[in-house]
């Protein structure tokens, strides 16, 4: 009963425009104070274990940091147009190289909404040039950013691993199958849809403009190839280099490197209305500048502001884990549902179920750290994989994200691609029917998730 | 009207902020990336990195949560907001500002309570409100951390600290004195975030999705209002 | 239940297979049973409540009353905990359960009382083996090998001594790292050995014994003196009874978690006395560094109970 009141007054804040963060952290302390018998120093406390005792949690910011640097330098740009190289001439081509593109700046981003502002950004207008309607351009851009989450790396995989202590380069891989099946499906769809209706098709500009395009792109690219060796190796030539925390690190430097030296579209060498990109031999001071320059400071002033309001929301939603386990809820669920005779089909369910509310209310990731610990228990006791379960929960927060009435892809999309929000909602619609299809598929289907990490690093082990 | 003050860097204690947020993530992400070469090129370590960093993550995130205060950036949900009548809307943000502040009150005490002892400084005594500072009290600033070395400047601390006792590493209280401080930040920009709420200058806390700052410079490519 | 004195114990371990968690766990029960109505014990196992560093915090700050970390936790508080962390310091366990109960080793459970945690009873896990990615028979074998240590100046040392590079990473980090070649070696027990399954990703385990790592039941001496005598008397009688009986078991898990690495088809490397004495004369300079932090006194009364093992 206590929780019941406990949740009430999360959403209840929530609803009348308390932030997320206090929102979690206030009915936590309210609760404690009430109920409980601990101190407010123990809230600060757990404020501070948030950070200080969740080392995988470091990933968040510096994942952030790379696609800063990858979005601010023209990286999506040369990732479209070798998309539209690639598969432009199918019918639907554009459509289905949108989808192509987001897939590929999901594996440099960690998250969906910056997916969709990046590649949404670009793609939407030039698809209603091209002469589709906005409609289907926003639905279709909007349904594949939320590919951000999925394809590796990903700050709901790390935010999950953390919460449940798994491996967070397991996640990771875990979602390339998942992540490449969905962006797939979509494809076809798409190329479906647009057989049927005559949708317009791009001309081949030949093997040459792939090349070109690849070039271009290929600095961009590499930073894809720098996180999955660095975290896994190439089998016979050299092990893993860094943990996927200290990955999230070295793409940033990269991504700065490349945004800064190679590409020159922000810092000391980039072009300006006087002149044009000047090169690093004529300006070598340029290796010490770039560090300090406006640009470099902006591009961390902004991650770093995101960074902020998300570890605030997940800070806070630590608070209210550390209550729930204090009150032995998580167990108290567990028993309550296995003495219901719940097996793993009725189980995920209702997990799917309850992720699908919580999302309309909830951050992603704050959402991932008070559910995961809540169901994780059971899980384990029906013998779910816990790999499988967390791919399970992302999806369910890839859904949540294109359903409204709260749904970070729908609002992003709205606002990149200018139009009101039931519009979006509705043009997102058919693709979101894709998207359930493939929840099912990953639900039912646990090789989906855990075939890639198990042939590559063994199968799990349950420490536990 | 969903903001105020969106445009970076416009006063000088804007300007203090930003920097600091720039510099603590910009040195987070270099500590971390000499450890993976100290150890894969050189075969060193850096031992204190992890610890360094994580700490700084924390000095990032708790006192740039005021700085979120006063643009108006934390998350939330305004769905409901929107839809009411401004009257109404004025209530509900007048009753979120209100549960910010007393939220940010609690935490204050808590985290003063949290890091006092670590400090050498008396409780505060109460359950939800401070009533008074204890009597009596075990001090606790010969707590160390794990990993981060004292540096040599800091040497002082030992006479004022730990009653001249050598310190190997950094003594506690140093890393989380940014507990209090960052929660008396957060409640003086809620207690400042009210009182444009009073005046009718401001209409909800929240902004209610990561990329709205993105999103409203891309209107203003586009020529929106 | 109301008027019941709770106590919350919180740990790092699962609670059936671990000797911690199995300690933990015949202490609640036998808390449960036979203080029922004046005290009950709540487990919170597996790091859900606090990880050994946040506990001991808000052991101190009363939020939380039993708690069991490794004794190198303690070495902030008094360094004396070193002695524990120095290699080949102790000949075998039964030597570490003599000194534990010496004079010397009573004397250390009382040394933190000043800082409020009262020691109440050391808990035994194992000695610590090496493993790497390669064969480590002698100490040069793990010249330039990187090794995932704890957080504790004597092992980093103890790691420098024999050429290798001392590596700190997130425990949850570790098996990732050790079957990536983020890291090439880690040590420790072999019930932790096989908990973890590090067997599954090292070239193999090499028995060299060489540290100790057990763990000491605390409490804050302010929650201990609130606890009526009669409460507090039939609780550490209780506890005292759990200890004996488990660490008298200590051997036998050991080897069963040691025959368990074996079956599960870890390789498990065993030395020859000349291979054994290479290692301790590389590790054994370590001793100096750190002697004056664990006492001369302290060391002479560990050697001396060596003799009788
Ligand atoms: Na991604
Ligand atoms: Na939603």
């Amino acid at each position: 009963m206590e929780v019941v009141i406990l949740f009430g007054l999360v959403i209840g804040f929530m609803l009348i425009g308390v932030p997320i963060a206090v929102s979690l952290g206030m009915s936590s302390v309210m609760f404690l104070l009430w109920y409980g018998d601990t101190s407010l120093a123990s809230i600060a406390q757990t404020l501070m274990q948030a950070f200080v005792g969740h080392f995988t949690l470091l990933a968040i910011p510096f994942f952030i940091l790379a696609s800063s640097f990858m979005s601010t330098g023209g990286v999506a740009k040369r990732i479209i147009r070798f998309s539209i190289a690639c598969v432009g001439h199918l019918r639907g081509g554009l459509a289905i190289a949108g989808v192509f593109a987001c897939m590929i700046f999901a594996a440099l981003s960690g998250s969906s909404p910056a997916t969709v502002v990046a590649i949404g950004s670009i793609v939407i207008g030039a698809m209603t040039q091209a002469g589709y309607t906005k409609d289907f351009a926003a639905g279709v851009i909007c349904n594949a950013g939320t590919l951000g989450i999925l394809i590796p790396p990903s700050i709901v995989m790390v935010v999950y691993a953390t919460a449940v202590d798994v491996s967070v380069g397991r996640m990771f891989l875990a979602g390339v199958i998942p992540g490449i099946m969905a962006g797939a499906m979509l494809m076809v769809t798409i190329y479906v849809m647009a057989r049927i209706k005559g949708m317009p098709k791009g001309e081949w500009r030949g093997v040459g403009e792939i090349w070109a395009s690849f070039r271009e792109a290929f600095w961009g690219l590499m930073l894809i190839v720098i996180i999955m060796v660095g975290i896994y190796g190439i089998p016979g030539v050299t092990g893993a280099i860094f943990t996927p925390t200290e990955a999230a690190a070295v793409a940033s430097i990269y991504a700065f490197i490349a945004a800064v030296f190679i590409y020159r579209d922000m810092g000391p060498l980039k072009e300006t209305e006087d002149r044009a990109k000047s090169s690093l031999l004529k300006k070598p001071q340029a290796l010490v500048t770039a560090l300090f320059h406006k640009d470099t400071q902006a591009t961390l002033f902004e991650a770093g502001k995101l960074t902020i309001t998300l570890m605030f929301v997940i800070a806070n939603a630590l608070i209210l884990k550390h209550v729930l386990t204090d009150e032995q809820v998580p167990q108290h669920i567990a028993n309550a549902m296995l003495s219901a005779g719940f097996g793993p089909i009725l189980f995920l369910i209702v997990v799917n179920v309850i992720l699908l509310i919580g999302g309309q209310f909830m951050e992603p990731s704050g959402l991932l750290v008070i559910v995961a610990p809540l169901v994780f228990p059971i899980a384990i006791e029906l013998g779910i994989d816990p790999i499988h379960l967390g791919i399970i929960m992302v999806v369910n927060m890839e859904i949540g994200m294109i359903t409204p009435p709260v749904g970070l892809n729908l609002f992003v999309t709205s606002g990149v691609a200018g139009m009101p929000m039931m519009r979006v909602v509705r043009a997102a619609l058919p693709f979101l029917a894709v998207l359930f299809v493939f929840l099912i598929m990953v639900t039912y289907i646990p090789a989906i998730s855990t075939l890639l990490p198990n042939a590559v690093m063994g199968p799990e082990t349950v420490v536990n | 009207m969903s903001s105020i003050n969106r445009a970076p860097g416009i006063s000088f204690i804007d300007r203090i902020e930003e920097s600091l947020i720039s510099a603590i993530l910009g040195i987070m992400t270099v500590i971390t990336f000499a450890n993976v070469v100290a150890r894969y090129v050189f075969n060193a370590n850096i031992l204190w990195a992890l610890e360094a960093t994580v700490f700084l993550f924390g000095w990032l995130v708790l006192l740039g949560a005021s700085y979120a205060v006063k643009k108006n950036a934390h998350l939330g949900v305004d769905a409901v907001v929107d839809i009411v009548p401004a009257p109404v809307r004025r209530v509900l943000a007048l009753i979120s500002v209100a549960v910010c502040i007393v939220f940010s009150c609690l935490l204050l005490k808590g985290a003063w309570d949290y890091w006092a002892n670590f400090a050498n400084l008396p409780q505060t005594t109460g359950r939800w409100f401070p009533t008074g500072f204890e009597d009596s009290f075990r001090a606790k600033a010969w707590y160390e951390v794990n990993d981060i070395p004292i540096p040599e400047w800091l040497r002082f601390l030992e006479g004022a600290m730990n009653d001249g006792d050598e310190y190997e590493k950094l003594p506690r209280f140093i890393p989380y004195v940014v507990l209090p401080v960052s929660m008396a930040l957060l409640l003086f920009r809620f207690c400042q975030a009210a009182v444009l709420v009073w005046q009718g200058k401001l209409d909800r806390i929240v902004a209610s999705h990561e990329v709205e700052d993105e999103l409203e410079e891309m209107r203003d490519q586009r020529g929106e209002a | 239940e109301d008027g019941e004195t709770v106590i919350k114990f919180s740990h790092v371990t699962n609670t059936d297979k671990h000797p911690k968690g199995i300690a933990a766990s015949l202490l609640e029960q036998r808390v449960n049973d036979e203080m029922d109505g004046v005290a009950c014990m709540e487990v919170f196992p597996n790091s859900t409540l606090y990880d050994d560093d946040k506990l001991l915090e808000a052991m101190l700050q009363g939020d939380v009353q039993l708690g069991a970390p490794s004794l190198s936790k303690f070495e902030t508080f008094t360094k004396v905990f070193r002695i524990f962390d120095l290699p080949f310091m102790f000949k075998n366990m039964e030597a570490v359960d003599a000194f534990q109960s010496s004079d010397a080793g009573q004397d250390m459970m009382g040394s933190m009382e000043k800082r409020g945690l009262a020691g109440l009873a050391f808990w035994h896990n194992g000695l610590k083996q090496f493993s790497a990615n390669t064969p480590l028979m002698v100490p040069t074998d793990a010249e330039g090998l990187k090794f995932r240590v704890q957080p504790s100046d004597v092992l980093v040392a103890q790691m420098e001594a024999i050429g290798a590079s001392p590596q700190k990473m997130a425990f949850s980090e570790v098996y990732g790292a050790l079957q990536q070649g983020v890291v090439d070696g880690q040590e420790n027990t072999w019930s932790n050995v096989l908990g973890q399954k590090y067997y599954e990703v090292q070239d193999g385990i090499t028995e060299t014994n060489h540290g100790v790592l057990d763990y000491m039941v605390v409490a804050s001496v302010d929650w201990l003196d609130s606890l009526e005598p009669a409460t507090r008397d039939q609780f550490l009688t209780i506890l005292d009874e759990v200890t004996t009986e488990r660490n008298a078991a200590i051997a036998e898990v050991d080897a069963e978690a040691r025959q368990g690495v074996l079956d599960a088809g870890g390789e498990i490397r065993e030395l020859s006395p000349e291979q054994r004495e290479e290692w301790v004369v590389a590790m054994k300079p370590v001793w100096e560094q750190f002697t004056d932090d664990v006492g001369q006194e302290n060391i002479d009364a560990a050697q001396a109970i060596n003799m009788n093992y």
